[in-house]
């Protein structure tokens, strides 16, 4: 979708191991590495402020994956991922309150069965394309947020569910730094399956898929497989996000998987980029840190005035939610495709610098 | 990437901000916009305009209270992610919180962590310190008032006499009407069991949302029901949308507010569709001319400098909820180690009976026990008086609920 600035013109690679490449060059992944190892470092140099935004740039990340590879990879649509990441929050706390299953164990048990209720949920997909798909999974969002509200002996109820933290070889990781690591571990595991998911059949399957259906159908691929498929799939980031989430809060209740955060997880993608697995990555930490940058600059503002302005605490959440709308509108006239597009840009105008063609 | 850096850039001011601070921290979660902001406001008003006064006239044992009111939107996940907010910023010393599901959500959480949380959330869940007789202990969850359990066994307690005066025949029969939520959840068991003791039929609960909107079906559910007291859980918001639709559809049965469920403005937007109501009042009202209203007058005055503003029944109990945690923290002030969490819950068990001073009239007499978070017991039952632009109540009933053992907690 989105063509590498980097790659100097015309093609010139000489193996398949070249044309599917994670990494264009060798540096690239040695940033990459470099990234992975200064995140580890991280809780030694940050607070606990900074490092809970990571964490949540880390979930949300996971969770905004499994959509991107529904929407920008196979072409989908999902108005129902925050029911899906709601349900592996619930279900991972399950697993651990009434069968005991350690926390570490019970977060990818709760990611499997939620890729079963994504597999159940995505069958309508074999069928319906386009804004009926986006009603049909817009109904499972509501089947499952008043499922959870009903649903005493799954989720609480009303009241909710205690999640207990993570508990590896009887140490406790209840602290954000001990979380850290828990999610760090994951975000690599899952960006790394993503990754590599389009390296493989099933993968460019889903890129046919999304590209033209009925081309994809002549060339032999099962279009209703693998759109259930490709559900399934992000549902299996969803819960594995979800269940991560409710961990990290100690507390899962009802009320937080609402439609509005399906709509989140779209404007992520969005902005990010469609079909980057980098720009997932870019598009989460935006929306993640816009809200906490607006909440930053109120703060500011009332210290400069002096005193609690009225108003502006009032107004604080209005604020949050309008620069997201703001900049969803922003992004899809300046920058369509997305975060990751224009880091592409500024990282060839510094390669090529001073002489870009 | 510079959007990033301008972000880092940002935060780091504020945590500096945050850190400079060596005054006692308390965190102040309200509802502004959220499905109870109606009631959230004037509450959250009378917490922060009294602790805004306190610091005026010599603060907390020499120090200042610095607190941050943050509006959650009544979503329990924010109030979570607040609360980590502030305890890996600041050193918190207590919380002045609001609703009842991210309360209870966190109660075991403040447990740990040892925070004093001063509540808006009267569950019963939250009166069992220890643990005695409820699955989840809550040892540092304190509210100033009768909890909505037994609110609502006032409510029962009166309609029970007035059952009787009106010389109704046969078994009265009762409703619970509320959302399915923590908070309308809170009080249904405990004071259905109530109820049936005290000789009511208990009928299927009936659910309407927090969020104001047309409530004609579940009027008609009411009338088919044949209902004689609804206690209706619910806020104030949602209530008056509730009154407007019986109204319209004709029903006969009598309504009970909760504590939230009724108040001044309440009873300016519902008209007439709340004439003879009954709800719970847990403190002083506004034209009371109690000793301790001339304080409430003034605290007022912080954020209505004219005095012109008539405070609804909520005010006065936010002020209560400051006034209570400032003089535990003067206590605390006192004892080795200075205003921490366990010398505030410590300060907490000092009086009984307790008044805060120049709050005589306002705030009803309270005892914490250590053993027993059940502040006050004494629940006071007002009705409305609705005659075309006339707005007024009175109060009808007045009870002191017996402190039973099995109760604790419920």
């Amino acid at each position: 979708m989105i063509s590498s600035s980097l790659i100097p013109c015309g093609q010139f690679k000489t193996s398949y191991a070249k044309d599917t490449t994670i990494f264009d060059t060798p540096v690239m992944r040695a940033w990459a590495v470099g990234a992975v190892l200064l995140l580890i470092a991280t809780p030694m140099l940050v607070n606990n402020y900074y490092l809970s935004l990571l964490i949540q740039i880390g979930f949300m990340g996971i969770a905004a994956l499994g959509l991107n590879i529904l929407v920008g990879y196979t072409g989908q649509i999902s108005l129902g991922h925050a029911g899906f990441f709601g349900f592996g929050a619930f279900a991972s706390a399950w697993l651990n309150n009434k069968f005991g299953v350690p926390v570490m164990l019970a977060i990818p048990l709760a990611a499997a069965m939620t890729t079963v209720l994504g597999l159940l949920f995505g069958i309508p997909a074999g069928r319906l394309k386009g804004l009926y798909l986006a009603i049909a999974t817009f109904a499972s969002q509501f089947i499952l947020e008043d499922f959870f509200a009903r649903a005493d002996w799954f989720s609480g109820g009303s009241s909710g569910a205690a999640a207990a933290p993570v508990n590896l070889f009887g140490y406790e990781l209840s602290g954000d730094k001990g979380f850290f690591y828990v999610v760090l571990f994951w975000v690599v595991v899952m960006f790394l399956i993503g990754s590599n998911l389009l390296r493989t059949r099933d993968g460019r399957a889903f890129i046919a898929v999304r590209d033209h259906y009925l081309s994809a159908e002549v060339m032999g691929i099962n279009l209703t497989k693998y759109r259930i498929l490709s559900f399934g799939l992000s549902s299996f980031y969803a819960g594995l996000g979800g269940a991560l989430y409710g961990h990290y809060l100690g507390f899962v209740s009802a009320e937080g998987f609402t439609i509005l955060m399906s709509i989140e997880f779209l404007g992520m993608i969005i902005i990010g980029g469609l079909g980057s697995v980098a720009g997932t990555l870019m598009g989460t930490t935006f929306m993640v840190l816009l809200p906490e940058v607006m909440a930053g600059s109120v703060s500011i503002t009332k210290s400069l005035i002096g005193g609690d302005v009225g108003w502006l605490t009032e107004g604080l959440a209005y604020i949050k939610q309008a620069s997201i709308g703001l900049a969803i509108i922003l992004f899809l006239i300046f920058e369509p495709d997305g975060l990751v597009h224009r880091w592409r840009l500024i990282r060839s105008y510094w390669k090529l610098y001073p002489f870009s063609y | 990437m510079r959007k990033l850096l301008l972000a880092s850039a940002a935060l780091t001011l504020v945590t500096v901000q945050a850190a400079q601070a060596e005054d006692i921290f308390v965190g102040h979660l309200a509802d502004l916009t959220g499905a109870t902001a109606s009631v959230s406001k004037p509450f959250a008003a009378g917490v922060a305009d009294a602790m805004t006064y306190i610091n005026a006239h010599g603060g907390v044992g020499g120090s200042k209270i610095n607190f941050e009111t943050v509006d959650y939107s009544y979503q329990v996940p924010r109030a979570m992610a607040q609360y980590k907010k502030w305890t890996s910023e600041t050193k918190m010393a207590a919380i002045q919180g609001w609703g009842t599901g991210d309360t209870e959500a966190l109660s075991s959480t403040v447990a740990k962590d040892e925070i004093p949380y001063f509540s808006a959330s009267y569950s019963g869940h939250l009166t069992d310190p220890m643990g005695k007789t409820s699955a989840k202990p809550a040892p540092y969850n304190f509210f100033y008032g009768p909890s909505y359990t037994d609110g609502c066994r006032g409510l029962v307690d009166w309609a029970a006499a007035d059952w009787k005066k009106k010389g109704g025949k046969g078994q009265p029969k009762f409703v619970h009407m509320g959302d399915n939520h923590p908070y309308p959840n809170a009080p249904k068991d405990a004071c259905g069991a109530f109820a049936k003791e005290k000789g009511f039929e208990i009928l299927n609960p009936i659910q309407y949302s927090l969020k104001p909107g047309d409530f004609k079906a579940q009027c008609l559910s009411l009338k088919e029901s044949g209902a004689d007291y609804a206690y209706l859980a619910n806020t104030a918001g949602s209530t008056i949308s509730l009154l407007k639709s019986c109204e319209t559809v004709g029903t006969k049965a009598q309504f009970m507010g909760n504590i939230w469920g009724m108040d001044e403005a309440g009873l300016k937007a519902s008209g007439e569709a709340a004439n003879g109501m009954v709800w719970v009042v847990a403190a002083a009202t506004w034209h009371d001319n109690t000793p301790g209203m001339a304080l409430v007058r003034e605290i007022s005055k912080v954020s209505d400098p004219s005095g012109k503003e008539d405070r609804p029944v909520h005010y006065m109990r936010g002020v209560c909820s400051a006034y209570y945690m400032k003089e535990a923290m003067d206590i605390a002030a006192t004892m080795p180690g200075g205003v921490t969490g366990p010398n505030i819950k410590a300060s907490m068990y000092k009086k009984a009976n307790w008044v805060p001073a120049g709050l005589e009239g306002v705030c009803l007499p309270s005892s914490w026990k250590a053993d027993d978070h059940r502040g006050s017991t004494q629940v006071m039952v007002y009705q409305a008086d609705v005659k075309g632009d006339s707005i007024s109540m009175h109060k009808v009933h007045s009870v002191e609920l017996p402190r039973r053992p099995e109760w604790l907690g419920w």
